[in-house]
């Protein structure tokens, strides 16, 4: 391991980590406002995340290991995902870091573990919640692939890294099927991170929760990390989608002055595209759980599409 | 500054090309949106793009009916049909389409990735022997499916407005195919043919009556006698 990917892996890391709440209360504070209320203020995720870390985990007596490795397992991979995805600097990792397929399997293992830690409180509603998770993500999972697919194709790379590295050494986006394929990515960060048309986080009502029914037997501390893995998986796909359309001021080489403006064309973009999902969410209704693979669907049709038009010239 | 970039053929190219994707999706929402009002909205932003096409097709090729083209379809396609039809919607007062024949959205969009690697398959065994430019070739092959994603729609939806939508998609992709696999007269005249069938279709639907599906508007046509065909 050289000395700049261990800067990498402290500054990308604890960047993303740092970050990652604001863009959630972001997101709540525009759905405030396009609701016509005043909203939490920007930093509200940060006290609620610091409260929950002071309060004390009660676990279900039915509850087994699973319930309480699952928050730090969770968080654990997901800040290893971080790496996968340079916001900071390209560094230059050793091999593996950065593969998209493993960056896939890392997401797989913390949905796993989510509905695994649902069934294991032994509650009717996580048990609903995983049910319903396993069974959407039957749907999902094969868009995923095919989007990731798509842009492997598209940049004749299956590393992050170097799809990065090309991205950003052009100024306008390297294939015009690069915007297609950020469509469906859009899709899939409304769709991980459990958002409006597939599930609302906003709420604890039965008959839509999905992503809120795992966790409602969480409480205190491991509430916390996994709210805090939640909002680091969202950052992430936020930062492909990113890294993909936009990637103007993400520096490729290191230097201090690089990372600095990387850092900040990144909190500029991400707040803005945490304002469009804000925007989004407010416009359109919920879905029935049925239409969703409709849904689903129409993102697996971008990225098929996108591999076609790849292929056609 | 505009005008330098406006007579740059490769980024011309790569906007035409991102405007083929984006026509694809417009059929692919009209295939699968239940809401009649945004179901228009979406085909007039198919013709839009058609336009779209058609103008930057003229920077790069120069040739003017490729303008005259582009000024008919947003005079016709963009403003006066989308127009109309929403007249006769408010008319009728149905918003709606929720009925589906054979195939639900979800299953027709996969049949019509198919039916593009099907276009695809089809033209290049047929255009082998003529040097056509990739993009005339995506741009049959783009025309050719979106043909076929509006015969999806006229075989899949149940309600006679979402057809005509169909037949209408149908309209843009035989126009798409002529604007690329150039100097077609044959095309033109099989544009306009279609163009007299939707026009008629148009006006019995609107004397008839548009809320129904088919059986009901056979009943119709009966009671009224004007058709005495026997019903299947």
């Amino acid at each position: 391991m050289n000395a700049s990917f261990l800067l990498f892996i402290l500054l990308n890391t604890g960047f993303i980590l740092l970050v990652s709440p604001f863009f959630m209360s972001l997101i709540k504070k525009v759905k405030a406002y396009a609701q016509g209320r005043e909203g939490p203020r920007l930093l509200q995720s940060y006290f609620d995340l610091r409260k929950l870390m002071q309060k004390e985990v009660v676990y279900s007596p039915n509850s087994s290991i699973i319930m309480r490795i699952t928050p730090y397992l969770n968080l654990g991979v997901l800040l290893l995902a971080t790496l996968f995805v340079p916001v900071v600097f390209i560094p230059n990792a050793p091999a593996g870091i950065g593969n998209i397929i493993v960056f896939l399997y890392l997401l797989v293992i913390e949905r796993f573990f989510t509905a695994l830690c649902g069934l294991d409180s032994g509650s009717a509603f996580g048990g609903m919640g995983s049910s319903r998770l396993m069974s959407l993500s039957a749907v999902i999972e094969p868009t995923m692939i095919i989007a990731f697919a798509a842009l492997a194709y598209v940049l004749k790379t299956v590393n992050f890294h170097e799809m990065f590295a090309i991205t950003a050494g052009s100024t306008i986006p390297e294939s015009p099927t690069l915007s297609l394929i950020s469509i469906s990515l859009f899709i899939i960060i409304i769709v991980e991170t459990g958002r409006i048309p597939v599930d609302n986080p906003a709420t604890h009502l039965e008959l839509t929760m999905i992503n809120e029914a795992m966790i409602l037997e969480q409480s205190g501390k491991n509430l916390a990390l996994i709210e805090l893995a939640h909002a680091i998986k969202q950052t992430i796909l936020m930062a492909v989608l990113i890294n993909t359309l936009a990637p103007w001021g993400l520096a490729t080489e290191l230097t201090f002055a690089g990372i600095v403006i990387s850092c900040f064309y990144f909190l500029v973009k991400a707040s803005l595209l945490a304002g469009l999902i804000g925007l989004f969410e407010s416009s359109i209704a919920k879905m029935r759980l049925f239409r969703l693979p409709g849904f689903y669907m129409m993102a697996f049709f971008f990225s098929a599409l996108t591999i076609l038009m790849e292929v056609f010239t | 500054m505009i005008a330098s970039l406006l007579a740059d053929p490769a980024l011309l190219e790569d906007i035409v090309r991102i405007l083929f994707v984006f026509v694809l999706i417009t059929a692919a929402f009209i295939l699968s949106t239940r809401n009649i009002a945004s179901l228009l909205t979406v085909y007039a932003v198919q013709s839009l793009l058609l336009t779209l096409i058609a103008a930057s097709f003229y920077l790069i090729e120069g040739s003017e009916k490729l303008l005259a083209i582009a000024a008919l379809t947003l005079v016709s396609k963009v403003l006066l049909i989308p127009l109309f039809i929403n007249l006769i919607g408010e008319k009728i007062k149905i918003s709606r389409d929720l009925e589906f024949n054979y195939l639900e959205p979800t299953a027709s969009l996969l049949v019509s990735i198919g039916l593009i690697m099907l276009a695809y398959v089809f033209l290049s065994g047929f255009f082998d022997e003529y040097v056509l430019g990739k993009l005339f070739f995506i741009g049959a092959v783009i025309g050719l499916s979106l043909t076929l994603m509006g015969m999806l729609v006229i075989f899949s939806r149940r309600k006679v407005i979402t057809k005509v939508i169909g037949y209408l998609t149908m309209e843009n992709g035989v126009l798409l195919f002529g604007i690329f696999v150039a100097d077609l007269p044959f095309v033109i005249e099989i544009l306009i043919v279609i163009d007299l069938m939707i026009l008629v279709l148009l006006t019995t639907i609107l004397a008839i009556g548009l809320d129904s599906t088919k059986k009901e508007y056979h009943q119709r046509l009966q009671t009224l006698k004007i058709w005495s065909g026997r019903e299947e």
